[in-house]
């Protein structure tokens, strides 16, 4: 029951009204392409005053989460470094789908374990989450040529990414697989099985489907069952991976191993199920409070938050 | 989905039923083969699965029958749209 209501909320963010298009992401390209990532960042400090000005949600959302992260009442300075944070890995997106790794500095933890399980040829499921840049895969990818990786993702926003990244670097289209087919999951299994890395966010869904509590940042949150059953199911190991924003030009790309299925037989898939949700957990709140401003998720995420019912009070 | 032939071979309700059950025993799910409608689609509406349940039943029923699904092949949609069209295919593809 609770569940359920939980999932209807959880969804709303995949209703929220886009607040960009892509006439303004073809301009924000052009601008960020043309006048170098310096000069066009000044650009993000208008769009972090304006969420923080004229979007409450989304500000209610950033305090509630950094009160849990911060541990302590978040300062108006707090949140808008916080849209500022989001605003930057967006803009970020544009250079690093152009591949213009030489703009940043990565410092990369973890990649060694993650390549040796690759190295077993059976594919590998790399989880993210809306925390930090997902997208530096990309520079990952590109120092090592072999890497492949396609993205899992719901059938609309898949759309609309496809899009955003027509306009982009129309040669820059990602491998992406839309959810919502009869068969995704079996084209997930085909490119694991010719030894793709197949990435998904998993700390969302649209809703309506299987939520599990876990703990983040010392309350409830529920996470999607979904990506974990389709690890176990497939028997592949799973990392998990996130970019994390540091202030400049720096990104601390973190690949932590989260589970291996390979082995779970049927009985204990469940079991493993449940450990690996929790262990996906323990990481976000441990990169929670490594970089707090770099959680994405502006929406009532935890299970206690009171987002919508304060003005009442 | 009308333009896809069905299978030369179709299945009978035995095979149906055995289907129903396999399913039923891989998703859990809380209700007897018998309360299966073989025309009620499975995805979505219907029975109510997602691509997950989908591939799960998919892995365990190509184990059991001997047989491959592929992703690029376009009767996917149709050999999931019910029971009785999962069932035609396999009794058109099984190989044990």
């Amino acid at each position: 029951m609770t569940s359920q209501a939980n999932s209807a909320q959880h969804a709303a963010w995949a209703h929220a009204p886009e607040r960009s298009n892509l006439l303004l992401l073809r301009i924000m390209v052009w601008v960020s392409m043309r006048l170098g990532r310096r000069a066009s960042r000044v650009v993000l400090y208008g769009i972090a005053a304006y969420f923080l000005l004229f979007a409450p949600g989304s500000r209610h959302a950033s305090e509630d989460y950094l009160r849990r992260a911060l541990g302590r009442e978040p300062r108006w300075r707090d949140v808008y470094r916080h849209f500022f944070t989001f605003a930057t890995t967006i803009h970020d997106r544009i250079y690093l789908v152009n591949r213009r790794f030489d703009l940043f500095d990565f410092e990369v933890h973890g990649e060694e374990a993650m390549r040796r399980l690759l190295a077993s040829g059976k594919g590998l499921i790399l989880l993210g989450a809306h925390l930090g840049s997902f997208e530096v895969i990309r520079a990952i990818g590109w120092k090592h040529a072999d890497l492949r990786v396609a993205m899992v993702m719901h059938q609309g926003n898949a759309q609309k990414i496809m899009a955003a990244l027509a306009a982009i670097n129309p040669r820059a289209a990602q491998d992406i697989i839309g959810m919502g087919h009869v068969d995704s999951m079996l084209q997930v299994r085909e490119r694991l099985d010719d030894g793709t890395v197949v990435g998904l966010l998993a700390d969302r869904t649209p809703g309506g489907e299987a939520l599990r509590p876990a703990r983040i940042l010392g309350a409830d949150a529920n996470l999607p069952v979904g990506p974990f059953r389709m690890a176990a199911m497939l028997q592949r190991p799973v990392v998990f991976m996130t970019g994390l924003y540091l202030g400049g030009n720096r990104y601390v790309i973190h690949f932590d191993t989260l589970a291996d299925f390979s082995a779970v037989a049927r009985e204990q898939r469940n079991a493993a199920v449940d450990a690996a949700i929790t262990r996906y957990a323990e990481l976000l709140d441990q990169y929670c409070r490594k970089a707090p401003y770099n959680w994405f998720n502006f929406f009532e995420f935890w299970k206690s938050a009171t987002i919508v019912e304060k003005k009442a009070s | 989905m009308n333009n896809i032939q069905k299978p030369v071979v179709s299945s009978n309700s035995e095979l149906q039923l055995e289907v129903a059950v396999l399913m039923i025993e891989c998703l859990n799910l809380e209700i007897t083969a018998d309360q299966i409608d073989p025309d009620a689609p499975l995805y979505g509406e219907g029975l109510g699965l997602d691509s997950i349940d989908v591939l799960e039943v998919a892995l365990v029923v190509s184990k059991r029958y001997g047989m491959q699904l592929r992703a690029d092949s376009a009767d996917n949609q149709y050999t999931f749209s019910s029971l009785r069209s999962l069932a035609d295919y396999i009794a058109a593809q099984r190989t044990r």
